[in-house]
């Protein structure tokens, strides 16, 4: 029999407080191990997203340039439009390496379930050339398979083909051939138009935004929308990426009127910043639930502590030393926090995926894919941090009873 | 062990404590020496300073007067643990509230003081133990499904197991019946006998007291009578 031994049985003793206590301590690794793999998976699921535009810089209207970025991560209206004329003055920059102009529509769906925050139903429409987007973005593949052959981009003169996202094809419940309906309200018009498209090909998941878009040739969106010199935004690429170069070409460019250039990078650091503020926030109530923990198995371990104030004497007075009884109290409180850490852990991520589907439900994050990444250095990170409170929270407990002197222990426990 | 070798020894031991303003004197002046081989009963009324005198002899009451000496050793300004040491090479204990731990079987509770010695536990050598105080059948039963007098008995071969020159019993009768208490003493005279190892033992029962080979008898905290049998 050894000290963990003991420790383990001497646990059983209180069977509801131990379990109390333990739960306790598995609730706040179970917040701590879920904030931390939301704050990881959130971030990659941003990087991810951004990065999968496949631009480094985007020329778009004035305004908060991260409102638009996000827009464009999770679609919206109000979106602003630029000049054409931009683009062909664009094009010709030497340090572009690619560029591709899209216009970006918002068409009506009654009766959809695709729904932006202010509750009306939407598709999102991008008006696109083709040859340039693929070049911005080369892993775009058709979906193959059953209702799914022969998925080929449309022709670029092409008035009623579009091409959809994997996800507004699977949401409309749509394959290659059928037909694609919506309501558009061109700029200027009294009425909204109902247009029938024909499903020309239907993309394969991206885990982006591509995936709810329906996308249409360049000309043919700006014409439905009444908008046929305009754009949203201009998506580039440089020959060379660097903030020297970037700076030389915002210089440029920057003296265009209602015009901005925004790096992506920019967008996703201050993305990535503005939502670590955010979940500063929640880092506190992480750290009360600690506390609470920690407070919670102090005072189960010293109630146990003073419960056997008589064993504890007689374990000295049979030749217990100071440091064997700390030892046992001390390996009690950490086998709590060990079992609490082990037990929330393994709750929190076999809850993540739980958890996840209620974040995305109760709030659009703008961001596609898994949005909670637990990894083993979250795992390793919270399982040490559980020692370093048992290690704590055992001090006083057993402090406590390795100072008694035996006869008054023996004499409080008659 | 050799019979007749001098175990422990007080020379005018004192232990004075104050109440308020009053000089409370426990134990007064006691010149004491236990022997290998022999039980000593120590008698008398509450407050007459039984328990006090065996917590100066056992070494877990410092005395604030005379001398102390274990196998010839002074124990005078000892640490705690190195008190603790000198009881767990000599004395094994028996207290009247029998403190086993309730979750350990009664053979895990005979085995404590083996974990505070680092020694493995010799289950043979533990139920040797247990047959010397009959609870050999009740070796993996649980402290709640014994009586009181097997819970002492238990609690007996906790104070056997490192194989204790002393076995200090301070009131070991106190919780149990006329019939378990006479057992008790029984055994103790048994364990005197035929393991040659000494028993100190308080009771406030002049009956079983008389068992023992040498009765000492206490009153406010002074020695007034020693009788040997």
């Amino acid at each position: 029999m050894r000290f963990v031994s003991m420790a383990f049985k001497n646990l059983r003793r209180r069977p509801v407080r131990s379990i109390l206590t333990i739960t306790g301590v598995a609730l706040a690794v179970a917040v701590a191990v879920s904030l931390a793999g939301f704050n990881l998976g959130y971030r990659n699921a941003i990087e991810r997203s951004i990065d999968r535009l496949g631009f480094q810089l985007m020329i778009m209207s004035k305004g908060c340039p991260y409102e638009a970025a996000t827009m464009m991560l999770k679609g919206g209206t109000g979106l602003l439009y630029l000049p054409s004329e931009i683009y062909e003055k664009v094009r010709n920059d030497p340090d572009i390496g690619s560029i591709t102009p899209v216009f970006i529509g918002i068409a009506e769906k009654e009766g959809s379930g695709i729904r932006d925050d202010s509750g009306s139903a939407f598709a999102i429409i991008a008006g696109i050339d083709v040859q340039s987007y693929m070049e911005m973005k080369p892993w775009l593949e058709f979906e193959t398979g059953t209702g799914f052959e022969n998925g080929r981009w449309f022709k670029v003169d092409s008035e009623d083909e579009v091409v959809m996202g994997y996800e507004a094809a699977t949401y409309e419940q749509r394959k290659v051939g059928d037909k694609f309906l919506a309501t558009i309200s061109p700029q200027g018009a009294a009425r909204s138009i109902q247009k029938t498209f024909r499903i020309a090909g239907i993309l394969k998941r991206t885990g982006t935004q591509d995936d709810g878009t329906v996308f249409l040739p360049l000309k043919n969106a700006q014409k439905l929308f009444n908008r046929p010199n305009e754009l949203t935004i201009l998506g580039i690429k440089m020959k060379q990426f660097s903030g020297a170069k970037l700076q030389e070409f915002e210089s440029r460019w920057l003296s265009l009127p209602s015009v901005q250039v925004v790096s992506l990078q920019q967008v996703k650091s201050t993305l990535v910043m503005l939502i670590g503020t955010a979940q500063t926030m929640i880092a506190a109530v992480t750290i009360i639930a600690v506390l609470v923990a920690l407070i919670g198995v102090i005072n189960a371990i010293l109630m146990s502590v003073y419960e056997r104030t008589g064993e504890i004497g007689v374990m000295k007075a049979i030749g217990a030393f100071r440091g064997d009884i700390f030892q046992l109290i001390w390996i009690e409180t950490l086998v709590i926090c060990i079992i609490g850490a082990v037990t929330g852990t393994l709750v929190a991520i076999s809850g993540s995926r739980l958890v996840e589907a209620a974040i995305k439900k109760l709030i659009n994050l703008g961001v596609q894919g898994s949005i909670v990444l637990i990894n083993w250095q979250i795992i390793t990170g919270v399982m040490a941090g559980a020692v370093i409170v048992g290690f704590f929270a055992g001090l006083y407990p057993a402090w406590r009873a390795a100072s008694m002197h035996p006869i008054d222990a023996i004499r409080e426990g008659e | 062990m050799e019979k007749g070798k001098t175990i422990i020894e007080g020379f005018g031991l004192k232990r004075y404590y104050q109440r308020g303003s009053e000089t409370v004197k426990a134990v007064d002046g006691i010149d004491i020496v236990i022997r290998s081989g022999e039980m000593v009963s120590v008698l008398g009324p509450s407050g007459s300073g039984k328990t006090t005198l065996v917590h100066l002899l056992s070494c877990l009451d410092a005395p604030t007067g005379g001398s102390l000496l274990v196998e010839g050793v002074s124990v005078e300004g000892l640490s705690e643990d190195e008190l603790a040491g000198v009881r767990r090479k000599t004395m094994g204990f028996v207290f009247q509230k029998f403190y086993l731990l309730p979750t350990l079987t009664v053979a895990e509770n005979v085995e404590l003081p083996l974990l505070f010695l680092r020694k493995q536990p010799d289950r043979a050598a533990t139920m040797e133990v247990l047959g010397q105080v009959g609870l050999e059948d009740r070796a993996e039963h649980l402290p709640n499904e014994l009586s009181g007098g097997q819970m002492q008995r238990a609690a007996i071969a906790r104070g056997l197991i490192i194989n204790p020159r002393l076995l200090i019993a301070d009131e070991p009768t106190g919780n149990l019946d006329s019939e378990n208490s006479k057992s008790i003493f029984d055994l103790f005279g048994h364990l005197v006998r035929d393991k040659g190892i000494s028993i100190l033992v308080t009771t406030h029962n002049l009956s079983l007291g008389r068992l023992a080979n040498r009765v000492i008898t206490l009153q406010d905290g002074k020695v007034v009578k020693e009788d040997r049998f």
